[in-house]
């Protein structure tokens, strides 16, 4: 139960009412998943992923003002806002590192626009070399399992996995919620949820 | 759809017509249509039977059709029967007479004088019942509104809930904003007379969980009421409420625990 907070205990923690959250929900802000309706000795009660409600809740509170509530669950939901971007806007709004970009060409050849899942593609590896715990060839095998699995993505929500060990490193792409167990030598370097990487990219697009 | 907006289909006798596109399509007798339609009206006084999807601007049945896919509308009008088997996507729905979807129903406007029957879910900015619901699973509604009977089996999710009570109304949860139980207090000749043969302490509401900012029950039957103010009126029965700002409570209502949060 560590991980879960119950309905009672987040709307005190955000300082939120039963409406707000019952509108959230209506307007899609809030993933049905999230709601795990649970048996408790008080009688049935409804609990959240802990982390990600409050991190939401603390997002949506914050950018509420400046948008829509539709516009909002447009943010939060997997499907793209924004379908495709030319490649100068990329480089002029800084976007991406040059780096990278300069990789994803080399890889998969020039192209005038880039459509939202490339460019969520080219923002995971800029995100991934950014921190410096990848190199250029291991950025190669990450632009080939993205590419692979772009329709998985797109589809369900996922987490890339980024794991080394004795120096061999490789990726991989599991539905959410994903439960990896390693041995003791190995190195979890890299975690990511697609699903906030692709709500990252849209603030940064918008 | 202007380009074959020419076509039309009418049928007054018993007869069968291929999909397509059509600007009018007017049964008056008994229809069998093959495959999916679009058009711009769509109008069965008689019997009819669609196998496949239909998208219309306006949609209206006086007599009974069968719609075996999904029906995407702007405007309907169900004064007789409809039975669909897919999802209901229409702007402005108007249900006068009996109608049961299999699918989920989304519109904006969402009114039912008569019976509706849905297995999925119902989403709508505005939902009005004046008759019979029955929903297998949630309802969601900016505004919700019933002077009629009612059957949610899963959460009625509202900005504005407001609920005359008539018969027996139930829902699994409710959750939204503003929420109001009363009892009806149209006090007619004729709903006197109904209700002297029907049964006449039945008016009640029953849900397992009732959650807002603004409560206010009269003859509501419930295990949990959470909110900010509540007012437990007349007639209620619950078994716990928790309240972080007023709570209310009529002498007639019976409430087991109380607790200020």
């Amino acid at each position: 139960m560590d991980n879960l907070i119950s309905k009672k205990d987040l709307l005190e923690a955000a300082n939120i009412s039963y409406g707000q959250l019952y509108r959230w929900k209506r307007k899609n802000l809030i993933p049905e998943n999230w709601f795990i309706r649970k048996s408790t000795f008080t009688g049935q009660e409804t609990f959240f992923p802990r982390e990600d409600i409050l991190h939401r809740v603390e997002k949506i509170k914050t950018l509420k003002d400046d948008l829509s509530l539709d516009e909002l669950a447009a943010m939060f939901s997997p499907s793209p806002t924004v379908t495709s971007l030319p490649t100068e806007e990329i480089i002029k709004r800084n976007i991406v590192s040059h780096t990278s970009l300069e990789m994803y060409i080399n890889h998969f050849g020039e192209t005038p626009t880039f459509s939202f899942s490339h460019l969520l593609t080219l923002y995971v590896l800029d995100s991934l070399l950014q921190t410096g715990e990848m190199n250029r060839s291991e950025g190669m095998d990450l632009l080939r399992i993205l590419e692979e699995q772009a329709n998985t993505i797109k589809e369900t929500e996922s987490e890339l996995f980024f794991i080394r060990k004795m120096g061999v490193s490789f990726f991989i792409i599991t539905p959410e919620p994903a439960k990896l167990f390693v041995e003791s030598q190995t190195k979890m370097i890299a975690h990511y949820r697609m699903n906030q990487c692709i709500e990252e990219l849209k603030l940064k697009i918008n | 759809m202007e380009k074959t907006a020419e076509r039309n289909i009418s049928i007054s006798g018993s007869g069968t017509a291929s999909g397509g596109e059509y600007h009018e399509v007017k049964v008056n007798g008994s229809a069998k249509i093959h495959g999916d339609i679009q058009c711009e009206k769509f109008k069965c006084n008689g019997s009819s039977h669609v196998e496949g999807n239909v998208i219309a601007e306006n949609v209206k049945i006086n007599g009974s059709t069968h719609f075996e896919g999904n029906l995407d509308a702007k405007e309907m009008t169900i004064n007789g029967s409809a039975d669909i088997d897919g999802n209901l996507h229409c702007n402005e729905l108007k249900v006068q007479g009996s109608s049961s979807v299999k699918g989920h129903v989304t519109g904006k406007e969402i009114i039912v004088r008569g019976s509706a029957s849905i297995k999925g879910n119902v989403s709508g900015e505005e939902v009005d019942i004046k008759g019979q619901v029955k929903i297998k699973s949630d309802c969601e509604a900016e505004s919700f509104n019933a002077r009629g009977n009612f059957k949610i089996n899963g959460l009625l999710n509202a900005g504005s809930i407001d609920i005359e009570l008539l018969r027996h109304c139930e829902a699994k949860e409710i959750g939204g904003e503003t929420i109001s139980v009363k009892k009806t207090i149209d006090s007619s000749g004729f709903k006197k007379l109904i209700k002297f043969f029907i049964s006449q302490h039945s008016d009640q509401l029953t849900a397992e969980v009732i959650e807002g900012d603004h409560i206010y029950l009269e003859h509501t039957h419930a295990k949990v009421v959470r909110g900010n103010t509540i007012t437990i009126g007349p007639g209620c029965h619950v078994e716990k409420v928790e309240y972080k700002e007023s709570l209310e409570l009529d002498e007639n209502a019976k409430v087991g625990a109380q607790e200020k949060i």
